[in-house]
């Protein structure tokens, strides 16, 4: 088991320092935005007016996260799709666009996807292992499983979490990527893991990049881990036709509240441990993302009342 | 010259990103780097842009950015002097 010890989400949802995310889930309209926090209360204002949006999202859910395990974190493990975009849009826009021999370096330095944890390391002052995947709608389980090696490895309080933004040129270019009906969003989800025991636990997170049938890959996990769908409390997914399948106890698609961004995952499994926290009779929940064909995460979150 | 400062002003917040500050708040003889605006070598290097993109000034020199960078007057008269 891998305990969750503190969780920060910013997102389209009422959900930083909500004590039940669950609960305040509300579908999003087409014209929703982030619903940040005060961000001068984490970040320094020099420092601040350098920093995107996904910047800022991911370092003050990290500092909160901080905050909340008052311990310092010896891995930092960070998941993002496609990064910082909206530096990655500057750069490329002032590149193609300028007549000048010299271009703004603050852009193209924070340009790159691990920009985020290197940012996190420098808020938080830490120096320990500090990793960023980039595995498109898995970047946050492959993180997950990279912060679960920390901890087998013998780490005590591994900080994990993903974050994408969007940006409006993603408008034009998302529906012919991965066509669907969610309104393009932004939104950071950061986990505080540790060996010790808390409530809530990560009992198994598995990824298939190769995936050719969604449903048996469920089917598969679930035996590996001997449950059966009749004991999941909650589902949260990203496709109806596994809801339709299953037909599990409670289900929900986790797009119609965090909108489309390729870490949304991140933000259901911040759900499911509202759900199982404040539910007290429910035991499991499943978290299972394939929000692009052929690449499927499944996470298994489970109340410990051993 | 007092207009060309409040230009000068807005173009330095607008190239680094000081969202919360106005003309009206930097000081014409005050340091932009250490105690002043605190600034830093990033800054430094948005400077160099600025004057390339804004005035066609290259800085030959690095060396001459700490005399050249001091304070908007002393950023202005380096300008109009090389313009």
């Amino acid at each position: 088991m891998y305990y969750i010890h503190a969780i920060a989400s910013i997102s389209h949802q009422d959900s930083f320092r909500n004590s039940n995310v669950y609960k305040s889930l509300t579908p999003l309209s087409d014209d929703s935005d982030v619903i940040s926090p005060d961000f001068k209360e984490f970040i320094p204002p020099a420092a601040l007016r350098r920093l995107s949006p996904v910047l800022r999202m991911g370092l003050a859910a990290s500092i909160e996260c901080r905050n909340q395990v008052a311990t310092d974190f010896d891995a930092i493990v960070v998941g993002t799709a496609l990064g910082c975009l909206k530096d990655t849009e500057k750069f490329l826009s002032t590149f193609l666009t300028s007549t000048s021999d010299f271009l703004s370096p603050t852009a193209f330095i924070q340009s790159t996807h691990n920009t985020i944890g290197g940012q996190i390391s420098l808020g938080l002052n830490n120096h320990a292992y500090n990793m960023t995947h980039t595995q498109n709608n898995l970047s946050f389980e492959v993180s997950l499983m990279d912060a679960i090696l920390c901890l087998n490895d013998g780490k005590k309080n591994v900080l994990i979490g993903a974050a994408d933004e969007k940006i409006d040129f993603l408008a034009t270019v998302q529906p012919d990527l991965i066509p669907n009906e969610f309104p393009l969003s932004s939104g950071a989800s950061f986990f505080a893991l540790s060996p010790a025991k808390s409530e809530i636990a990560i009992q198994a997170v598995s990824t298939n990049f190769n995936a050719t049938n969604l449903l048996e890959d469920i089917g598969t996990f679930l035996d590996v881990h001997d449950i059966s769908m009749e004991e999941i409390d909650l589902l949260l997914h990203s496709n109806d036709d596994i809801e339709a399948h299953f037909s599990p106890k409670e289900a929900i698609n986790y797009l119609d509240f965090t909108g489309f961004h390729y870490s949304a995952s991140s933000y259901a499994v911040h759900v499911a441990h509202d759900f199982l926290k404040y539910r007290h009779m429910a035991k499991y929940a499943l978290v299972v993302n394939d929000l692009c064909p052929g690449k499927v995460g499944i996470t298994l979150i489970t109340r410990d009342e051993a | 010259m007092s207009d060309f400062k409040e230009t000068l002003k807005s173009q330095i917040i607008e190239q680094l990103n000081l969202e919360d500050l106005t003309p009206g708040d930097i000081q014409d003889d005050a340091p932009l780097f250490g105690e002043g605006l605190g600034l830093d070598s990033i800054d430094a290097l948005e400077f160099i842009v600025l004057l390339e993109q804004n005035y066609g000034i290259k800085i030959a020199d690095p060396n001459e950015g700490k005399e050249i960078f001091q304070s908007v007057n002393s950023l202005a008269a380096y300008i109009q002097k090389n313009q």
